[in-house]
């Protein structure tokens, strides 16, 4: 469990000097519409890619293009913490990068639609603002692709 | 996460996701997040547990229906615990075969050859392999770090292909540990890797030379989690 108080003494310390102060006043989109008729992207923290992918390097704030079509089992993860647990990719990549479940939520209509493509990031050993240029370079991508919801899973 | 949620948003996309580290969460304030007690590295709680899964996912696009924020939201599940009615048998002897044995390179060949059945026992059980980082043979992988600790140095370090080959050593012991079938504890294994298998012995050599050099000290991630150097 990630609760800091059922953490030993260093992990708590380590995940309390990741703390970072805010880049801004809070970004707000309000967007009138139900479920059924938004399109969603997914993006991961996890490192993850194709094993012909280039692999993520030490620290890198690029990403990595996973299509919609995407058999899940096709995916690596090329991470650089070591702090987390990866049995849990290796049986059930929805564990990590949902998409399963949102294709039955799609198929269901309960969302309207998933994107063209969905991405992968690795989050280690960045300031939070060295994203910047590549997140919002990605974001003029999924307007293009009539993405308007975003789904984030950390790892 | 928060960071590129707090970029997407600003663009213009509405955002919300999963926060396993509330603190971290908290202190950037993003627009939206759903925090889960879950482990580092199962931000959808349980492998194969779909309906869990779904629960959790629709818990967070919830958040997309307030109207102001940030909201920083505490799902109210822990994911569902795995009765462990024994610890999972290692399915590997580590006795020592009688080749030789006395280099790093020699073990971590000995050990590989051992580890392979299951291995190939676990792509066949779950169809699947997170081995391929490197894209190289695996068995070409272990002298990679054999050479590091057989020389007491990392003169001729090479780092990038380094990294990819510990993420796939350890992925294809890993696969290997838990391809039993039936429940197992993740902890365990990570015990299991790194006190009991000479890839774990010969990691935490390679740590302590990390170790040795201030400016290799934070690219000691690669090697060994804080739980590992803390054992």
């Amino acid at each position: 469990m990630v609760r800091l108080v059922d953490l030993p003494e260093y992990e708590r310390e380590h995940l309390l000097s990741k703390n970072m102060p805010p880049l801004g006043p809070t970004p707000w989109v309000d967007l009138d519409r139900p479920l059924s008729e938004r399109k969603i992207a997914l993006i991961t923290t996890a490192g993850l890619h194709f094993r012909d992918d280039e692999g993520f390097e030490f620290a890198d704030a690029s990403y990595r293009v996973i299509p919609g079509d995407l058999e899940g089992d096709e995916l690596v993860m090329s991470h650089s913490s070591v702090n987390f647990d990866r049995t849990g990719f290796q049986d059930d990549i929805n564990v990590v990068f949902p998409i399963d479940r949102f294709r039955e939520l799609a198929a269901e209509g309960l969302v309207g639609g998933l994107a063209t493509q969905h991405f992968s990031f690795m989050g280690a050993g960045l300031q939070p603002a060295m994203y910047e240029a590549s997140v919002r370079k990605l974001a003029g991508l999924l307007i293009k692709d009539a993405v308007d919801t975003v789904f984030l899973t950390p790892v | 996460m928060s960071a590129i949620a707090y970029f997407l948003e600003s663009e213009g996309l509405q955002t919300t996701g999963i926060s396993l580290v509330r603190e971290n969460t908290e202190a950037l304030r993003p627009p939206r997040f759903l925090w889960t007690t879950f482990p580092l590295g199962r931000p959808m709680g349980t492998p194969g547990d779909a309906p869990f899964q779904r629960r959790v996912i629709l818990a967070a696009l919830d958040l997309l229906n307030r109207k102001s924020g940030p909201v920083l939201e505490d799902y109210p599940e822990d994911a569902p615990t795995v009765e462990i009615e024994d610890h999972p048998a290692c399915p590997v002897s580590f006795a020592r075969p009688s080749a030789d044995v006395s280099t790093w390179d020699a073990r971590l060949r000995n050990e590989l050859l051992q580890m392979k059945p299951w291995y190939d026992l676990s792509r066949h059980r779950r169809g699947r392999t997170t081995v391929g980082v490197a894209k190289v043979p695996i068995d070409e992988l272990a002298p990679r770090l054999a050479k590091l600790v057989d020389q007491g140095s990392l003169e001729g370090l090479d780092f990038k292909p380094l990294k990819y080959a510990l993420e796939d050593l350890k992925a294809y012991y890993r696969e290997a540990l838990t391809a039993q079938p039936g429940t197992y504890d993740f902890a365990e294994i990570e015990r299991t890797l790194w006190d009991e298998t000479e890839l774990g012995r010969a990691m935490r050599a390679l740590d302590d030379l990390f170790a040795a050099d201030p400016r290799l000290a934070q690219a000691r991630r690669i090697i060994a989690s804080r739980a590992a150097r803390n054992d």
